[in-house]
Protein backbone atom coordinates (compact mmCIF):
# COMPACT_ATOMS: atom_id res chain seq x y z
CA UNK A 1 0.00 0.00 0.00
CA UNK A 2 0.97 3.70 -0.85
CA UNK A 3 1.66 5.80 1.97
CA UNK A 4 0.32 8.90 1.91
CA UNK A 5 2.78 11.63 1.82
CA UNK A 6 1.08 15.79 2.47
CA UNK A 7 2.31 17.66 -0.60
CA UNK A 8 4.59 20.63 0.69
CA UNK A 9 4.77 23.53 -0.97
CA UNK A 10 7.94 25.98 -0.91
CA UNK A 11 8.42 29.30 -1.72
CA UNK A 12 10.36 31.85 -3.76
CA UNK A 13 9.02 34.80 -2.38
CA UNK A 14 8.35 36.34 1.38
CA UNK A 15 7.52 39.38 3.09
CA UNK A 16 9.84 41.34 4.31
CA UNK A 17 10.46 42.01 8.27
CA UNK A 18 9.62 45.49 8.95
CA UNK A 19 10.82 46.74 12.76
CA UNK A 20 8.74 49.45 14.13
CA UNK A 21 10.30 51.58 17.22
CA UNK A 22 13.24 51.84 18.86
CA UNK A 23 15.27 50.93 21.67
CA UNK A 24 13.01 48.64 24.32
CA UNK A 25 10.07 49.09 22.74
CA UNK A 26 10.36 47.78 19.11
CA UNK A 27 8.28 45.43 17.31
CA UNK A 28 8.79 43.14 14.28
CA UNK A 29 6.14 42.72 11.82
CA UNK A 30 6.60 40.39 8.43
CA UNK A 31 8.98 37.85 8.21
CA UNK A 32 6.97 34.97 6.48
CA UNK A 33 8.37 32.45 3.91
CA UNK A 34 4.94 31.32 4.32
CA UNK A 35 1.31 32.00 3.02
CA UNK A 36 -0.70 32.91 5.94
CA UNK A 37 -1.27 30.28 8.63
CA UNK A 38 0.53 27.67 6.04
CA UNK A 39 2.22 26.13 8.49
CA UNK A 40 2.36 22.69 7.32
CA UNK A 41 4.21 24.05 4.36
CA UNK A 42 8.16 24.87 4.03
CA UNK A 43 9.23 28.20 5.95
CA UNK A 44 8.33 29.97 8.71
CA UNK A 45 6.44 32.91 10.36
CA UNK A 46 8.62 34.36 12.89
CA UNK A 47 6.76 37.21 13.50
CA UNK A 48 2.98 36.37 14.45
CA UNK A 49 0.19 38.86 13.50
CA UNK A 50 0.44 42.04 16.42
CA UNK A 51 -2.84 43.52 17.67
CA UNK A 52 -2.52 47.51 18.53
CA UNK A 53 -5.80 49.46 20.14
CA UNK A 54 -6.70 53.04 18.71
CA UNK A 55 -6.50 56.40 20.44
CA UNK A 56 -7.94 59.44 19.22
CA UNK A 57 -6.15 62.66 19.89
CA UNK A 58 -9.83 64.43 20.71
CA UNK A 59 -12.76 63.66 22.63
CA UNK A 60 -15.06 61.41 19.64
CA UNK A 61 -17.76 62.79 18.61
CA UNK A 62 -19.61 59.07 18.62
CA UNK A 63 -20.89 58.85 22.24
CA UNK A 64 -21.87 55.03 21.64
CA UNK A 65 -21.83 54.04 25.25
CA UNK A 66 -20.75 50.72 25.22
CA UNK A 67 -17.55 52.10 22.61
CA UNK A 68 -16.71 54.15 25.60
CA UNK A 69 -17.01 52.63 28.81
CA UNK A 70 -13.96 51.36 28.77
CA UNK A 71 -12.32 54.69 28.62
CA UNK A 72 -14.84 57.19 30.04
CA UNK A 73 -12.73 58.36 32.19
CA UNK A 74 -9.60 58.92 30.19
CA UNK A 75 -11.45 59.81 27.09
CA UNK A 76 -10.25 63.45 27.05
CA UNK A 77 -6.51 62.96 27.39
CA UNK A 78 -5.33 61.07 24.90
CA UNK A 79 -1.89 60.23 26.74
CA UNK A 80 -3.99 58.53 29.55
CA UNK A 81 -5.79 56.76 27.01
CA UNK A 82 -2.70 55.38 25.01
CA UNK A 83 -1.78 54.63 28.83
CA UNK A 84 -4.59 52.65 29.74
CA UNK A 85 -4.44 50.43 26.49
CA UNK A 86 -1.12 49.42 27.27
CA UNK A 87 -3.16 47.78 30.54
CA UNK A 88 -5.16 46.05 27.95
CA UNK A 89 -1.46 43.76 26.41
CA UNK A 90 -1.37 45.56 23.07
CA UNK A 91 1.42 45.28 21.05
CA UNK A 92 1.46 49.08 19.89
CA UNK A 93 -0.55 52.07 20.28
CA UNK A 94 -2.11 53.63 16.94
CA UNK A 95 -2.88 57.55 17.62
CA UNK A 96 -5.53 58.54 15.23
CA UNK A 97 -4.96 62.64 14.46
CA UNK A 98 -9.11 62.87 13.83
CA UNK A 99 -8.70 66.50 15.43
CA UNK A 100 -6.25 67.83 12.16
CA UNK A 101 -9.18 66.68 9.77
CA UNK A 102 -10.25 69.86 7.68
CA UNK A 103 -13.89 68.43 8.49
CA UNK A 104 -13.55 68.03 12.22
CA UNK A 105 -11.06 70.99 14.48
CA UNK A 106 -8.72 71.62 11.42
CA UNK A 107 -6.20 72.10 14.23
CA UNK A 108 -2.92 72.57 13.00
CA UNK A 109 0.10 70.32 12.48
CA UNK A 110 2.35 71.57 15.18
CA UNK A 111 -0.02 70.83 18.04
CA UNK A 112 -0.60 67.76 16.41
CA UNK A 113 3.19 66.60 16.28
CA UNK A 114 3.84 68.16 19.72
CA UNK A 115 1.40 65.43 21.45
CA UNK A 116 2.61 62.78 19.26
CA UNK A 117 6.36 63.35 20.43
CA UNK A 118 4.98 63.48 24.04
CA UNK A 119 3.38 60.18 23.81
CA UNK A 120 6.43 59.05 22.44
CA UNK A 121 8.00 59.90 26.18
CA UNK A 122 4.87 58.15 27.85
CA UNK A 123 4.19 55.05 26.58
CA UNK A 124 6.01 51.90 26.73
CA UNK A 125 4.57 50.24 22.96
CA UNK A 126 5.85 51.27 19.53
CA UNK A 127 3.39 53.77 18.58
CA UNK A 128 1.43 54.13 15.03
CA UNK A 129 0.52 57.24 14.19
CA UNK A 130 -2.18 58.01 11.61
CA UNK A 131 -3.55 61.75 10.19
CA UNK A 132 -6.83 62.15 8.89
CA UNK A 133 -6.51 60.91 5.98
CA UNK A 134 -7.61 64.47 4.16
CA UNK A 135 -4.22 64.48 1.33
CA UNK A 136 -3.95 67.89 1.64
CA UNK A 137 -4.15 68.44 5.51
CA UNK A 138 -2.01 65.05 6.03
CA UNK A 139 0.70 66.42 3.27
CA UNK A 140 1.28 69.17 6.42
CA UNK A 141 0.56 67.30 9.06
CA UNK A 142 1.79 63.97 8.82
CA UNK A 143 5.77 65.86 7.74
CA UNK A 144 5.62 67.82 11.12
CA UNK A 145 4.88 64.89 12.65
CA UNK A 146 8.10 63.24 10.80
CA UNK A 147 10.29 66.04 11.68
CA UNK A 148 9.77 66.47 15.24
CA UNK A 149 10.04 62.47 16.35
CA UNK A 150 12.80 62.28 14.08
CA UNK A 151 14.84 58.79 14.85
CA UNK A 152 11.52 57.26 16.44
CA UNK A 153 11.11 54.67 14.15
CA UNK A 154 7.06 55.54 14.15
CA UNK A 155 4.58 53.86 11.88
CA UNK A 156 3.33 57.02 9.78
CA UNK A 157 0.33 56.86 6.97
CA UNK A 158 -1.63 57.37 5.46
CA UNK A 159 0.56 57.98 2.90
CA UNK A 160 -1.47 58.48 -0.47
CA UNK A 161 -1.38 58.77 -4.30
CA UNK A 162 -1.78 62.77 -3.55
CA UNK A 163 0.76 63.08 -1.11
CA UNK A 164 3.41 60.25 -1.73
CA UNK A 165 6.28 62.36 -2.37
CA UNK A 166 6.08 65.22 0.53
CA UNK A 167 5.09 62.54 3.01
CA UNK A 168 7.42 59.73 2.02
CA UNK A 169 10.13 62.17 2.12
CA UNK A 170 9.64 63.66 5.49
CA UNK A 171 9.26 59.82 6.27
CA UNK A 172 12.88 58.94 4.64
CA UNK A 173 14.64 61.64 6.29
CA UNK A 174 13.64 61.40 9.65
CA UNK A 175 14.30 57.50 10.26
CA UNK A 176 10.50 56.30 10.17
CA UNK A 177 8.71 53.97 8.53
CA UNK A 178 5.83 54.52 5.55
CA UNK A 179 1.70 53.10 5.26
CA UNK A 180 1.38 53.52 1.98
CA UNK A 181 -2.93 53.09 1.16
CA UNK A 182 -4.53 53.34 -1.35
CA UNK A 183 -8.23 52.44 -2.22
CA UNK A 184 -9.03 48.59 -2.46
CA UNK A 185 -6.99 47.72 -5.45
CA UNK A 186 -3.93 45.68 -5.77
CA UNK A 187 -2.94 47.44 -9.19
CA UNK A 188 -3.18 50.72 -7.85
CA UNK A 189 -1.56 49.54 -4.43
CA UNK A 190 1.19 47.98 -6.67
CA UNK A 191 1.45 50.92 -8.40
CA UNK A 192 1.86 53.25 -5.37
CA UNK A 193 4.37 51.05 -4.28
CA UNK A 194 6.80 51.41 -7.16
CA UNK A 195 6.43 55.29 -6.98
CA UNK A 196 6.89 54.90 -3.17
CA UNK A 197 10.51 53.01 -3.60
CA UNK A 198 11.62 54.75 -6.08
CA UNK A 199 13.16 56.57 -2.92
CA UNK A 200 11.79 54.94 -0.09
CA UNK A 201 13.71 51.49 0.86
CA UNK A 202 11.16 48.88 0.39
CA UNK A 203 11.97 47.57 3.91
CA UNK A 204 9.93 50.66 5.69
CA UNK A 205 6.48 50.26 3.63
CA UNK A 206 3.64 48.65 5.35
CA UNK A 207 0.53 48.41 3.01
CA UNK A 208 -2.79 49.78 3.93
CA UNK A 209 -5.34 47.75 1.81
CA UNK A 210 -7.74 49.45 3.38
CA UNK A 211 -10.24 47.38 5.66
CA UNK A 212 -14.38 47.23 5.19
CA UNK A 213 -16.06 46.01 8.06
CA UNK A 214 -18.37 42.91 8.25
CA UNK A 215 -20.90 43.71 6.03
CA UNK A 216 -19.91 46.71 4.48
CA UNK A 217 -17.10 44.98 2.21
CA UNK A 218 -15.04 43.12 3.95
CA UNK A 219 -15.09 40.55 0.84
CA UNK A 220 -13.08 43.02 -1.28
CA UNK A 221 -10.68 43.82 1.85
CA UNK A 222 -10.27 39.90 2.74
CA UNK A 223 -9.87 38.79 -0.97
CA UNK A 224 -7.21 41.72 -1.48
CA UNK A 225 -5.22 40.74 1.35
CA UNK A 226 -4.94 37.19 0.35
CA UNK A 227 -4.24 38.42 -2.85
CA UNK A 228 -1.32 40.50 -2.20
CA UNK A 229 0.44 38.15 0.18
CA UNK A 230 -0.20 35.15 -2.66
CA UNK A 231 1.55 37.28 -5.52
CA UNK A 232 4.36 38.47 -3.13
CA UNK A 233 5.43 35.16 -1.34
CA UNK A 234 4.82 33.10 -4.59
CA UNK A 235 5.26 34.90 -7.57
CA UNK A 236 7.96 36.78 -5.40
CA UNK A 237 6.73 40.56 -6.40
CA UNK A 238 8.95 43.23 -5.03
CA UNK A 239 6.07 45.36 -5.00
CA UNK A 240 3.75 43.49 -2.77
CA UNK A 241 6.30 41.79 -0.50
CA UNK A 242 5.48 44.33 2.53
CA UNK A 243 3.32 43.23 5.75
CA UNK A 244 -0.13 44.88 5.82
CA UNK A 245 -1.72 46.40 8.56
CA UNK A 246 -5.50 46.35 8.94
CA UNK A 247 -6.79 49.25 10.31
CA UNK A 248 -10.44 48.04 11.12
CA UNK A 249 -11.71 50.03 14.59
CA UNK A 250 -12.71 52.68 13.07
CA UNK A 251 -14.69 51.42 10.16
CA UNK A 252 -16.68 48.57 12.20
CA UNK A 253 -18.08 51.14 14.76
CA UNK A 254 -19.36 53.05 12.35
CA UNK A 255 -21.49 50.25 11.35
CA UNK A 256 -25.40 50.90 12.54
CA UNK A 257 -25.12 47.15 14.11
CA UNK A 258 -22.08 47.98 15.99
CA UNK A 259 -23.54 50.69 17.53
CA UNK A 260 -27.00 48.76 18.39
CA UNK A 261 -25.50 47.14 21.40
CA UNK A 262 -22.57 46.24 23.31
CA UNK A 263 -22.13 42.42 22.46
CA UNK A 264 -23.53 42.63 18.66
CA UNK A 265 -20.63 46.11 18.17
CA UNK A 266 -17.74 43.38 19.68
CA UNK A 267 -19.01 40.14 17.74
CA UNK A 268 -18.81 42.86 15.16
CA UNK A 269 -15.13 43.83 15.55
CA UNK A 270 -14.09 40.80 16.65
CA UNK A 271 -15.64 38.52 13.27
CA UNK A 272 -13.73 41.30 10.99
CA UNK A 273 -10.60 41.19 12.79
CA UNK A 274 -10.84 37.11 12.56
CA UNK A 275 -11.12 36.98 9.15
CA UNK A 276 -8.38 39.69 8.10
CA UNK A 277 -6.04 38.35 10.67
CA UNK A 278 -7.03 34.76 8.49
CA UNK A 279 -6.49 36.58 5.50
CA UNK A 280 -3.01 37.48 6.13
CA UNK A 281 -2.82 41.16 7.94
CA UNK A 282 0.65 41.02 9.95
CA UNK A 283 -1.13 44.12 12.43
CA UNK A 284 -4.36 44.90 13.18
CA UNK A 285 -5.84 48.31 14.68
CA UNK A 286 -9.04 47.25 16.68
CA UNK A 287 -10.62 49.96 18.95
CA UNK A 288 -12.34 48.08 21.73
CA UNK A 289 -10.50 46.02 24.20
CA UNK A 290 -12.51 43.72 25.01
CA UNK A 291 -12.00 42.70 21.43
CA UNK A 292 -8.84 42.44 21.57
CA UNK A 293 -9.27 40.23 24.70
CA UNK A 294 -11.53 37.51 22.51
CA UNK A 295 -9.65 37.59 19.71
CA UNK A 296 -6.44 36.48 21.55
CA UNK A 297 -8.32 33.88 23.34
CA UNK A 298 -9.93 32.38 19.88
CA UNK A 299 -6.34 31.99 17.87
CA UNK A 300 -4.98 30.72 21.35
CA UNK A 301 -1.95 33.32 22.30
CA UNK B 1 -2.47 40.25 -40.17
CA UNK B 2 -5.66 42.53 -42.07
CA UNK B 3 -6.12 45.44 -40.07
CA UNK B 4 -9.59 46.84 -39.76
CA UNK B 5 -9.21 50.66 -39.37
CA UNK B 6 -10.95 51.76 -36.30
CA UNK B 7 -10.62 55.85 -36.24
CA UNK B 8 -14.46 56.54 -37.53
CA UNK B 9 -16.12 55.91 -34.29
CA UNK B 10 -18.79 57.65 -32.94
CA UNK B 11 -17.52 57.80 -29.66
CA UNK B 12 -15.05 60.31 -31.14
CA UNK B 13 -16.53 64.43 -31.05
CA UNK B 14 -15.50 65.35 -34.58
CA UNK B 15 -17.04 62.11 -35.68
CA UNK B 16 -20.31 62.12 -34.61
CA UNK B 17 -20.39 65.67 -35.17
CA UNK B 18 -19.26 65.07 -38.94
CA UNK B 19 -21.50 62.60 -39.41
CA UNK B 20 -24.92 64.79 -38.08
CA UNK B 21 -23.36 67.57 -39.78
CA UNK B 22 -22.91 65.24 -42.95
CA UNK B 23 -19.43 66.58 -43.39
CA UNK B 24 -18.27 64.98 -45.89
CA UNK B 25 -14.56 66.23 -45.80
CA UNK B 26 -13.94 65.01 -41.84
CA UNK B 27 -15.04 61.25 -43.00
CA UNK B 28 -13.49 61.15 -45.71
CA UNK B 29 -10.49 62.93 -44.56
CA UNK B 30 -10.04 59.55 -41.71
CA UNK B 31 -10.63 57.00 -44.72
CA UNK B 32 -8.31 58.61 -46.92
CA UNK B 33 -5.30 58.71 -43.79
CA UNK B 34 -6.10 55.19 -43.00
CA UNK B 35 -6.12 53.77 -46.49
CA UNK B 36 -3.27 55.70 -47.29
CA UNK B 37 -1.53 53.74 -44.04
CA UNK B 38 -2.08 50.34 -44.83
CA UNK B 39 -5.41 49.68 -43.24
CA UNK B 40 -7.51 46.50 -45.45
CA UNK B 41 -11.46 47.44 -44.05
CA UNK B 42 -12.64 50.77 -42.95
CA UNK B 43 -14.47 49.77 -39.70
CA UNK B 44 -17.49 52.27 -39.60
CA UNK B 45 -18.46 52.50 -36.24
CA UNK B 46 -22.16 53.81 -36.00
CA UNK B 47 -23.53 53.09 -32.31
CA UNK B 48 -27.43 52.46 -31.59
CA UNK B 49 -28.22 54.82 -34.50
CA UNK B 50 -31.69 55.29 -33.93
CA UNK B 51 -32.37 58.35 -35.79
CA UNK B 52 -32.69 58.74 -39.53
CA UNK B 53 -30.73 55.31 -40.00
CA UNK B 54 -31.74 54.75 -43.36
CA UNK B 55 -30.78 58.66 -44.16
CA UNK B 56 -27.77 58.28 -42.38
CA UNK B 57 -26.13 55.00 -42.97
CA UNK B 58 -26.83 55.61 -46.87
CA UNK B 59 -24.74 58.94 -46.90
CA UNK B 60 -22.18 57.85 -44.67
CA UNK B 61 -21.51 54.67 -46.36
CA UNK B 62 -21.56 56.19 -49.91
CA UNK B 63 -19.56 59.37 -48.61
CA UNK B 64 -16.52 56.82 -47.18
CA UNK B 65 -16.68 54.32 -50.71
CA UNK B 66 -16.40 57.52 -52.53
CA UNK B 67 -12.69 57.86 -50.75
CA UNK B 68 -11.61 54.80 -51.16
CA UNK B 69 -11.33 51.13 -52.44
CA UNK B 70 -11.32 49.77 -49.58
CA UNK B 71 -14.34 47.10 -47.78
CA UNK B 72 -16.02 48.13 -45.22
CA UNK B 73 -17.16 47.05 -41.88
CA UNK B 74 -20.53 47.96 -40.60
CA UNK B 75 -20.04 48.34 -36.50
CA UNK B 76 -23.38 48.43 -34.62
CA UNK B 77 -25.27 46.32 -32.75
CA UNK B 78 -28.63 47.67 -34.25
CA UNK B 79 -29.80 45.34 -36.65
CA UNK B 80 -31.83 47.97 -38.76
CA UNK B 81 -28.61 50.04 -39.15
CA UNK B 82 -26.49 47.11 -40.21
CA UNK B 83 -29.22 46.24 -43.12
CA UNK B 84 -29.24 49.68 -44.07
CA UNK B 85 -25.68 50.26 -44.51
CA UNK B 86 -25.12 46.87 -45.98
CA UNK B 87 -27.14 48.31 -48.80
CA UNK B 88 -24.66 50.71 -49.70
CA UNK B 89 -21.52 48.63 -49.79
CA UNK B 90 -20.11 48.03 -52.97
CA UNK B 91 -17.17 44.98 -51.64
CA UNK B 92 -18.24 42.11 -49.92
CA UNK B 93 -18.47 43.73 -46.20
CA UNK B 94 -18.16 42.44 -42.72
CA UNK B 95 -20.68 42.54 -40.12
CA UNK B 96 -19.71 43.78 -36.85
CA UNK B 97 -20.63 42.22 -34.82
CA UNK B 98 -23.22 38.81 -33.80
CA UNK B 99 -22.96 37.21 -31.06
CA UNK B 100 -24.72 34.13 -29.65
CA UNK B 101 -27.63 36.39 -27.75
CA UNK B 102 -30.95 35.00 -29.28
CA UNK B 103 -31.80 38.93 -30.52
CA UNK B 104 -28.17 38.43 -32.43
CA UNK B 105 -28.86 35.05 -33.72
CA UNK B 106 -32.49 35.90 -35.14
CA UNK B 107 -31.34 39.38 -36.47
CA UNK B 108 -28.11 40.04 -37.05
CA UNK B 109 -27.06 36.76 -38.22
CA UNK B 110 -28.95 36.61 -41.22
CA UNK B 111 -27.94 39.14 -42.89
CA UNK B 112 -24.64 37.38 -43.37
CA UNK B 113 -26.72 35.06 -45.63
CA UNK B 114 -28.90 37.80 -47.15
CA UNK B 115 -26.09 40.32 -48.26
CA UNK B 116 -23.02 37.70 -48.51
CA UNK B 117 -21.31 39.58 -46.27
CA UNK B 118 -18.52 38.24 -44.04
CA UNK B 119 -19.25 38.52 -40.77
CA UNK B 120 -17.74 38.79 -36.96
CA UNK B 121 -19.27 36.61 -34.33
CA UNK B 122 -18.05 37.02 -30.89
CA UNK B 123 -18.21 34.67 -27.89
CA UNK B 124 -20.74 36.90 -25.87
CA UNK B 125 -24.32 35.21 -25.14
CA UNK B 126 -27.59 35.43 -23.03
CA UNK B 127 -25.55 35.21 -20.04
CA UNK B 128 -23.23 37.67 -20.52
CA UNK B 129 -19.61 36.87 -21.19
CA UNK B 130 -18.70 33.71 -20.46
CA UNK B 131 -15.79 33.76 -18.26
CA UNK B 132 -13.02 30.90 -19.25
CA UNK B 133 -11.68 29.97 -22.43
CA UNK B 134 -13.51 26.48 -22.19
CA UNK B 135 -16.77 28.33 -21.80
CA UNK B 136 -16.17 31.08 -24.90
CA UNK B 137 -14.87 27.87 -26.75
CA UNK B 138 -18.34 26.22 -25.88
CA UNK B 139 -20.34 28.83 -26.39
CA UNK B 140 -18.30 30.13 -29.76
CA UNK B 141 -18.81 26.85 -31.19
CA UNK B 142 -23.10 26.56 -30.43
CA UNK B 143 -23.11 29.69 -32.45
CA UNK B 144 -20.64 28.42 -35.06
CA UNK B 145 -23.27 25.66 -35.31
CA UNK B 146 -26.25 27.75 -35.41
CA UNK B 147 -24.71 30.41 -38.47
CA UNK B 148 -23.64 27.18 -40.18
CA UNK B 149 -26.89 26.15 -39.96
CA UNK B 150 -27.90 29.04 -41.36
CA UNK B 151 -25.98 28.45 -44.51
CA UNK B 152 -23.05 30.42 -43.43
CA UNK B 153 -19.96 28.73 -43.83
CA UNK B 154 -17.14 28.82 -41.19
CA UNK B 155 -14.64 31.01 -43.81
CA UNK B 156 -17.16 33.47 -43.56
CA UNK B 157 -16.88 33.99 -39.91
CA UNK B 158 -14.27 36.05 -37.73
CA UNK B 159 -14.24 34.76 -34.08
CA UNK B 160 -14.23 37.68 -31.70
CA UNK B 161 -13.04 36.61 -27.84
CA UNK B 162 -13.72 40.20 -26.57
CA UNK B 163 -10.91 41.89 -24.98
CA UNK B 164 -11.29 43.19 -21.95
CA UNK B 165 -9.06 45.65 -19.98
CA UNK B 166 -5.61 44.47 -18.68
CA UNK B 167 -5.57 46.86 -16.20
CA UNK B 168 -8.80 45.44 -14.37
CA UNK B 169 -7.67 44.71 -11.16
CA UNK B 170 -7.85 41.10 -10.20
CA UNK B 171 -9.21 39.34 -13.24
CA UNK B 172 -7.68 41.48 -15.96
CA UNK B 173 -4.55 39.83 -16.88
CA UNK B 174 -5.73 36.21 -16.36
CA UNK B 175 -8.29 37.31 -19.54
CA UNK B 176 -5.64 38.18 -21.33
CA UNK B 177 -3.57 35.44 -21.09
CA UNK B 178 -6.71 33.46 -21.82
CA UNK B 179 -7.62 35.19 -24.67
CA UNK B 180 -3.99 34.36 -26.24
CA UNK B 181 -5.27 31.01 -25.59
CA UNK B 182 -7.98 31.18 -27.27
CA UNK B 183 -6.89 32.45 -30.17
CA UNK B 184 -4.33 29.54 -30.20
CA UNK B 185 -6.51 26.63 -29.67
CA UNK B 186 -9.61 28.32 -32.16
CA UNK B 187 -8.04 26.29 -35.39
CA UNK B 188 -8.21 22.83 -33.77
CA UNK B 189 -11.71 23.44 -32.65
CA UNK B 190 -13.24 25.43 -35.54
CA UNK B 191 -10.84 25.05 -38.54
CA UNK B 192 -11.27 27.86 -40.72
CA UNK B 193 -13.02 30.15 -38.77
CA UNK B 194 -11.32 33.77 -39.11
CA UNK B 195 -10.41 35.34 -35.63
CA UNK B 196 -10.44 38.77 -34.74
CA UNK B 197 -10.31 41.36 -31.73
CA UNK B 198 -11.37 44.77 -30.73
CA UNK B 199 -7.56 45.68 -30.00
CA UNK B 200 -7.65 49.01 -28.29
CA UNK B 201 -9.76 47.60 -25.21
CA UNK B 202 -6.74 46.14 -23.82
CA UNK B 203 -5.14 49.69 -22.56
CA UNK B 204 -8.87 51.13 -22.18
CA UNK B 205 -8.61 52.82 -18.47
CA UNK B 206 -4.83 52.84 -19.07
CA UNK B 207 -2.93 56.19 -18.98
CA UNK B 208 -3.25 57.45 -22.82
CA UNK B 209 0.10 57.73 -23.07
CA UNK B 210 0.89 54.16 -22.08
CA UNK B 211 -1.90 52.78 -24.54
CA UNK B 212 -0.15 52.54 -27.57
CA UNK B 213 2.86 49.89 -26.44
CA UNK B 214 0.44 47.66 -24.44
CA UNK B 215 -1.55 47.67 -27.72
CA UNK B 216 1.20 47.17 -30.15
CA UNK B 217 2.66 44.33 -28.08
CA UNK B 218 -1.04 42.28 -27.31
CA UNK B 219 -1.16 42.67 -31.09
CA UNK B 220 1.81 40.80 -32.27
CA UNK B 221 1.42 38.48 -29.25
CA UNK B 222 -1.82 37.60 -30.53
CA UNK B 223 -0.76 37.35 -34.39
CA UNK B 224 1.76 34.68 -32.88
CA UNK B 225 -1.10 32.61 -32.30
CA UNK B 226 -2.68 33.08 -35.01
CA UNK B 227 -4.62 36.01 -35.04
CA UNK B 228 -7.07 36.83 -38.69
CA UNK B 229 -7.30 40.59 -38.07
CA UNK B 230 -7.55 43.19 -35.37
CA UNK B 231 -9.96 46.55 -35.46
CA UNK B 232 -6.77 48.81 -34.87
CA UNK B 233 -5.56 51.86 -35.57
CA UNK B 234 -3.88 51.77 -38.76
CA UNK B 235 -2.32 55.24 -38.11
CA UNK B 236 -0.06 54.43 -35.32
CA UNK B 237 3.00 53.68 -37.26
CA UNK B 238 4.80 51.43 -35.17
CA UNK B 239 2.06 49.11 -34.49
CA UNK B 240 2.06 48.90 -38.60
CA UNK B 241 5.96 49.02 -38.84
CA UNK B 242 5.27 45.28 -36.48
CA UNK B 243 2.78 44.15 -38.68
CA UNK B 244 4.85 44.67 -42.06
CA UNK B 245 7.44 42.49 -39.97
CA UNK B 246 9.88 45.72 -39.50
CA UNK B 247 10.67 44.87 -35.87
CA UNK B 248 11.74 41.46 -36.33
CA UNK B 249 14.00 41.88 -32.95
CA UNK B 250 11.74 43.69 -30.47
CA UNK B 251 9.29 40.55 -31.93
CA UNK B 252 11.37 38.04 -31.06
CA UNK B 253 11.92 39.36 -27.54
CA UNK B 254 8.37 39.27 -27.48
CA UNK B 255 8.39 35.91 -28.36
CA UNK B 256 10.65 34.91 -26.02
CA UNK B 257 9.13 37.16 -23.12
CA UNK B 258 5.79 34.50 -23.75
CA UNK B 259 7.83 31.40 -24.02
CA UNK B 260 8.80 32.57 -20.22
CA UNK B 261 12.22 32.80 -20.89
CA UNK B 262 13.70 35.18 -18.30
CA UNK B 263 15.08 37.79 -20.60
CA UNK B 264 18.63 40.12 -19.39
CA UNK B 265 17.19 43.70 -19.75
CA UNK B 266 20.45 45.21 -18.65
CA UNK B 267 22.34 44.89 -22.31
CA UNK B 268 18.81 45.98 -23.87
CA UNK B 269 17.78 49.43 -25.16
CA UNK B 270 15.34 51.11 -23.41
CA UNK B 271 12.81 50.34 -26.33
CA UNK B 272 13.19 46.53 -26.42
CA UNK B 273 13.25 46.74 -22.46
CA UNK B 274 9.86 48.45 -21.94
CA UNK B 275 8.49 45.91 -24.63
CA UNK B 276 9.58 42.99 -22.32
CA UNK B 277 8.05 44.52 -19.30
CA UNK B 278 5.02 44.62 -21.18
CA UNK B 279 4.88 41.26 -22.94
CA UNK B 280 5.25 40.31 -19.26
CA UNK B 281 2.58 42.09 -18.19
CA UNK B 282 0.35 40.71 -20.98
CA UNK B 283 1.84 37.65 -19.75
CA UNK B 284 0.29 37.73 -16.22
CA UNK B 285 4.18 36.96 -15.39
CA UNK B 286 4.18 40.27 -13.30
CA UNK B 287 1.28 42.15 -11.62
CA UNK B 288 -0.41 45.11 -13.42
CA UNK B 289 -0.40 48.24 -12.20
CA UNK B 290 0.00 52.12 -14.38
CA UNK B 291 3.74 51.96 -13.48
CA UNK B 292 4.67 48.41 -14.78
CA UNK B 293 6.81 50.57 -16.94
CA UNK B 294 9.20 52.42 -14.19
CA UNK B 295 10.04 49.19 -12.27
Amino acid sequence: MMEYKAPKEAYKGMVREVTIGKGDKTMKIGGETILPLHFFDEGSLPNPPKFALEVLDMEPTDKTQHLMEPFADVISDPIKWAKKCEGFGVDAICLMLVSTDPAEKDAPADGAAQLVKRMVGEIKKPLIVYGSGDEKKDAEVLPKVAQVCAGENLLIGPVQKENFEVVGKAILDNGHVAIAQSPLDINLLKELNVKLCKFLPPERVVIDPLSSALGYGIEYSFSLIERVKQIGVITKDSMTMMPIIANLGDECWKTKQAKENRTQGLLWEGMTALSLYLAGANILVLRHPETLKSIKETIGR
Amino acid sequence: MIIIGENIHVIAKDVSVAIRERNATVIQGLTKEQTQSGANYIDLNVGPMKKDTEETMKWLVNCVQEATDLPLSIDTMNPVAMEAGLKFCRKRALINSASGKTDSKAQMLPLAKKYNADVVVSVMTDKGMPPEVESKIESIMETVAHANELGIPNEDIWVDPIILPVSTAGEGQNIAVGNLEFIRILQDVLPGVKSTVGLSNISNGVPAHLRPILNRTYLVMLGRNGLYSAIADPLDEELMAFMKGELSQITDLIYRTMDGEEIDLSPLPQKEVAYVKTARVLMAQSLYSDAWLEI
